[in-house]
């Protein structure tokens, strides 16, 4: 029985059976593919964390004990794949005498580093003039003493007398922060900056200028093992901040207490945890929705064929069928369909992976792969169970065979409408909301240096809410339009009917939930598109805004240290083909009491043309109005926030910083007045910063000369144009273009190619935007070839069929589209608001993807057009053939 | 009007000056479902006409063509030979509706609509407002008795309630032809002579003329003509008015349906 039955089936329902498999392949596809992708995205995090991070270990080799000893500890442990011993020394300080002044800094730190050392830690020191060997000092010391290559630097010892070294390069340590770190010590006990003042020599003359000091003074010499590591790691990013911390611990142990770790490689694995965990979150947010919609997708197909299933049953229960075999029959349909449903899901979520990604398990390993499509298979059947099993199975209890034949139920409002849950609903995401969108408020919290790491999944709620709301309220709406409103109806579908208004409005009203319920999928699918493209587009936006921020603008140009830009450089590169606009900004080092800071000298009243300022970089007031600021009170200076905290500043009061001046190279008081707080600014670090009016800066130092020159090149060719500066140029400046610099910065969430994951989602959006749409309407239709064939038996013509079915589409198309957008807008705010600590930096305005959302809107009025114009061909054919095969 | 093949036998009554024009003509007409080796002839050679006012019942076993003969004279059908006209309907009854009305054999009322929205539906079709596609409803199930059930939906009546509705959703329309197919084949017997009592009673007071496909002949005694049909063939016909011509007689071995 069951086999000739599922033979019927086939052949006689293919469209049924195929339909709500195919809802079932879109769940499956999306979640295998977002599930292969999560994993292939946490690995990726791993394998950035592990990049990202110049040395593994920095090994403190405590006081007495034997570096020696440590270094062979080093040498046999597992895991470890080269190290190199670096001293570490305390100058009271450094002299130069260059152009005819001498210049002294403060306490320096000097490194005696091995001549391996370049080649095992390759990203610890950048060479920016002169050699990579010998004597190399740092940028900013350079800068102090005014020295260059071929300089002789004098170290001073303490109670020694001093030495003379003469300086072979100049270099930058990007990873300085590290590199100077207090091993062992607490977070909050480290230095806030690494050291001013820095210079390296080869290890052989460190020893000939620090062992005399060390004897005498061994408390300013200290000596680090750096360890690199095989990175023979776990994918994922906590599991190998487990796997790395273990490691340390179990190293320190070896050492019995004769060295602390300075686990770097745990530090950033650290970090890549909380980002895996936003992956997560992401996860959650933008693909489960994506699932349920398609869940939801399936069940409504179901239920379109609901009449007609519950008639069958209705007519097998009268011929003796027992309720044992009504379940069997129901459940090999909904296996059937399952089993259909997953294989054309993984199938598609292959090819998904093979058209985004070039691999159909999106880069992620076999194993992963396997599981996430283990999971989505197990999803995908238990929808099809959920939306064709259990229907069958509660009609079978609640249905008699004489209700089994009714095709009109009398819609009764259902229980949550009555208690209004809708509303309850939206309140609880609103309180969601509030409480998410709340100072202090933190979406994923990992406690540096504690294994375990805690995810605020709780504000999944806010959205997930929402989403429920929204569903509920349109269903909500539409049922009070489609029934009370039914004279409205009448009214509107007159001039698509003509003076069949009045019957095709009482046929929408009194069959309305199958339309309300397309109505409120169609919303959701509209919402889920809007939603998720917005939020795509907003990352894409502030990624683009940190590239900016890292860059400056499209094409940087800065100054080599001690080589200051002619007075015609701003015009020789506006002259270069793809030049836009020129921006100079001034560099200049200031003390406020006795930190140095960065100060950056800007033209408020052009830097826009070369660079966006977003209002989100500052607090106090917006980009506009704060540049405008700068401009009419020249004095006037933006700070960082942890200055202000720091100086205890109120806006208005005044700030003495210490500058260079040009024209005495010593360094002069300059007053600024405090207008606002500077949080990002392009081309300045993450730390804290002054921003202020160029003019007025090079007015009081006698120094007009700018440190970089932003280049704005309307976003088109920026490595063409950076390459024609580079050949211009040569090496009195480093030219940096937007390009390169979006492929190295960010976190490493950003480094997930989040442009893939958009690909797939929006896609997936569009398909159900279209599917929930033009296949629920059209199996509805479908559902009622029997009325157009009486129709048509009647009497009625081709004209008054289509305005017959063509009045289901636009109302189907108007009130979903309309729902949709409302959900979607609201939504999406809500999300980008919840997700805040996934952008970098926050983003102050909302990124529209106009383009997609219309892409979306035209793809389902095409999609309703399409099915409609079939229905009304379909229901031109002779009416007693229909009448017969029905 | 049909014409797949010439004609090849007359009207056994061809019309006189003064005979009113017959309501639906039909000269050797065939109709046949499917092609190849699968065909079904349903109806073959029926050469026949309906005057107004005429009351024909056609009767035969199932599957003796029928049904098919009246869809074809409703216009529902596409004759695959013979020609087919309606000179006394002006023109395909498709093309206005409500000139020809058809009760069908199975359930044929609208699920979505009442039973009043159902009776109205022909007119509205036929452009009438809905005042008087509603007025006329109205009254047409005040004529059949049943306009206490206006607001009640199809599946909420009886079988005999719902096929006096489609009744009276034929007479709302005030046609000049009534095709029956087994109106009463559902129906106990007192039920099915109410339902042609009031079916009869109304084409009386419309003037219309009805034919009614039966195959029980108790029913078909209540009409003054009765046709017959086997396999297809319309073998006989008589009656006052209105000529039914026996068909060719070809051996039907390609099977045959109603």
């Amino acid at each position: 029985m069951i086999t000739l039955w599922i033979r019927g089936l086939l052949r006689r329902r293919p469209g049924r059976l195929l339909s709500a498999a195919a809802g079932i392949a879109v769940a499956v596809a999306l979640l295998a593919s977002l599930g292969a992708f999560l994993a292939h995205s946490q690995a990726t995090m791993t394998d950035r964390a592990v990049r990202g991070v110049g040395i593994d270990w920095q090994v403190q080799v405590q006081p007495g004990t034997d570096p020696s000893t440590v270094t062979r500890t080093v040498q046999v442990t597992a895991g470890v794949a080269g190290s190199a011993t670096v001293s570490f020394g305390t100058s009271d300080g450094l002299t130069a005498t260059t152009g005819g002044s001498t210049q002294t800094t403060g306490p320096a730190v000097v490194l005696g580093i091995p001549a391996e050392y370049p080649a095992l830690f390759p990203t610890e020191i950048r060479t920016l003039a002169g050699t990579d060997t010998g004597v190399l000092l740092a940028q900013q010391t350079a800068a102090n003493l005014h020295a260059a290559p071929g300089d002789t630097i004098t170290i001073t010892r303490a109670g020694l007398p001093p030495m003379t070294v003469t300086v072979a390069g100049i270099v930058d340590l990007p990873l300085a922060d590290s590199l100077f770190q207090k091993v062992g010590a607490p977070a909050g006990a480290q230095r806030t900056a690494p050291p001013d003042n820095l210079l390296l020599l080869p290890t052989d003359q460190w020893q000939q200028i620090f062992d005399p000091l060390a004897a005498a003074r061994p408390d300013l010499v200290s000596t680090q093992i750096h360890v690199r590591l095989d990175h023979q790691l776990p994918a994922d990013p906590a599991a190998a901040y487990t796997s790395v911390t273990a490691a340390a611990h179990n190293f320190e142990a070896a050492t019995t207490g004769g060295a602390v770790v300075g686990n770097n490689l745990g530090a950033a694995l650290d970090a890549a945890r909380a980002d895996a965990a936003y992956a997560q979150v992401l996860f959650g947010f933008l693909g489960l929705p994506g699932a349920v919609l398609a869940a939801l997708l399936t069940a409504t197909i179901a239920a379109s064929g609901a009449t007609r299933r519950r008639s069958e049953q209705a007519l097998l229960r009268a011929r003796g069928a027992s309720a044992t075999q009504l379940i069997r029959l129901a459940g090999t349909e909904a296996a059937i369909t399952g089993l259909i449903g997953v294989a054309i899901g993984l199938a598609g979520a292959a090819l998904v992976g093979q058209l985004a990604f070039g691999t159909a398990s999106f880069g992620t390993t076999p194993t992963a792969a396997l599981i996430w499509s283990c999971g989505a298979a197990a999803v995908g059947l238990a929808i099809a169970a959920a939306t064709i099993l259990l229907p069958a199975r509660r009609d079978l209890h609640s249905a008699t065979v004489t209700s089994g034949r009714a095709t009109v139920a009398r819609p009764a409002y259902p229980a949550w409408a009555r208690y209004g849950l809708d509303a309850v609903v939206l309140i609880i995401a609103g309180l969601v909301y509030a409480a998410t969108s709340g100072t202090g408020y933190q979406l994923v919290l990992a406690p540096e240096g504690v294994p375990t790491i805690a995810v605020s999944y709780w504000a999944l709620a806010g959205p997930a809410m929402l989403w429920i709301g929204a569903g509920l309220l349109t269903w909500r709406v539409t049922d009070l339009l489609l029934g009370r409103g039914r004279p409205l109806l009448n009214r509107a579908l007159r001039p698509l009917t003509g003076t069949l208004a009045g019957p095709v409005a009482a046929g929408l009203s009194r069959q309305r939930r199958p339309l309300t319920r397309a109505i409120v999928l169609l919303a959701l699918a509209i919402a889920f598109a809007a939603s998720t493209a917005t939020f795509n587009a907003t990352y894409a936006q502030q990624a683009e805004a940190d590239a900016q921020l890292t860059n400056g603008a499209d094409v940087t140009v800065t100054q080599a240290p001690g080589t200051p830009a002619p007075a015609d450089r701003a015009a020789n590169i506006a002259a270069i083909p793809g030049v836009r606009a020129v921006e100079p900004v001034q560099h200049r080092f200031a003390y406020i009491g006795t930190d140095l800071q960065d100060l950056y000298g800007v033209r408020p009243a052009s830097i826009t043309q070369a660079t966006a300022l977003q209002d989100s970089y500052f607090t106090g007031g917006t980009a506009a109005g704060l540049m405008t600021t700068l401009a009419t009170q020249p004095n006037s200076i933006l700070v960082s926030a942890e200055t202000v905290k720091d100086y205890q500043l109120q806006i208005g009061d005044p700030i003495n910083l210490r500058l260079v001046d040009g024209r005495t190279n010593q360094l002069t008081t300059v007053g600024f007045r405090y207008v606002g707080v500077v949080s990002e600014f392009p081309t300045a670090p993450k730390d804290s910063f002054f921003v202020a009016n160029a003019a007025y800066v090079a007015a009081q130092t006698g120094n007009e000369a700018p440190g970089a020159f932003l280049v704005d090149t309307g976003g088109q060719n920026t490595t063409g144009v950076a390459h024609r500066l580079e050949t211009m140029l040569g090496t009195s400046a480093t030219v940096t273009d937007i390009t390169t610099t979006r492929q190295t910065v960010g976190s490493s969430l950003t480094a997930v190619d989040l442009t893939g994951l958009t690909r797939v989602e929006l896609s997936f959006a569009l398909i159900l935007a279209a599917a929930a749409g033009g296949l629920v309407l059209g199996l509805g239709l479908a559902e009622r070839r029997r009325t157009f064939a009486i129709a048509t038996a009647l009497g009625a013509n081709r004209r008054q069929l289509r305005g017959m079915i063509s009045s289901e589409s636009v109302i189907l198309a108007v009130l979903g589209l309309i729902a949709g957008a409302a959900a979607g807008a609201v939504l999406s705010i809500m999300l980008v608001k919840v997700l805040t600590g996934v952008f970098d930096p926050p983003p102050s305005v909302i990124a529209v993807p106009w383009g997609y959302l219309g892409i979306v809107t035209a793809a389902t009025i095409l999609g309703l057009a399409a099915v409609t114009v079939a229905a009304a061909r379909t229901a031109g054919r002779p009416a007693i053939g229909v009448l017969r095969e029905l | 009007m049909n014409a797949a093949s010439p004609l090849t036998a007359s009207p056994a009554t061809p019309s006189t000056f003064g005979t009113p024009a017959a309501l639906v003509s039909c000269v050797d007409v065939a109709h046949t479902y499917g092609s190849g080796v699968t065909a079904v002839i349903a109806v073959h050679g029926v050469t026949c006409r309906v005057l107004p006012t005429t009351r024909v019942a056609v009767t035969g076993p199932s599957g003796s063509g029928k049904s098919t003969l009246l869809h074809l004279m409703a216009g529902l059908e596409t004759a695959t030979a013979g020609t087919l006209s309606w000179p006394g309907l002006g023109g395909h009854p498709l093309a206005r509706p409500g000139r020809v009305g058809v009760v069908f054999q199975g359930p044929s009322l609208l699920p979505a609509l009442d039973v009043l929205e159902n009776v109205s539906f022909p007119l509205l079709l036929a452009g009438h407002s809905d005042q008087d596609a509603t007025r006329a409803a109205r009254e047409s199930l005040h004529r059949l008795d049943v306009a206490d059930l206006a607001d009640a939906l199809p599946q909420e009546l009886s079988g005999g309630q719902a096929q006096r509705v489609a009744i009276a959703r034929v007479l709302a329309a005030r046609p000049a032809l009534i095709l029956a197919d087994e109106p009463t084949g559902q129906l106990d017997h007192h039920t099915a002579a109410l339902v042609l009592d009031v079916l009869l009673q109304a084409a009386d007071e419309l003037g219309a003329a009805v034919v009614v496909s039966t195959h029980d002949p108790v029913i078909a005694r209540r009409l003054p003509t009765q046709w017959t049909m086997r396999d297809g063939l319309l073998l006989t016909g008589t009656a006052l008015g209105h000529t039914a011509v026996p068909a060719t007689a070809v051996p039907d071995t390609a099977g045959s349906r109603s």
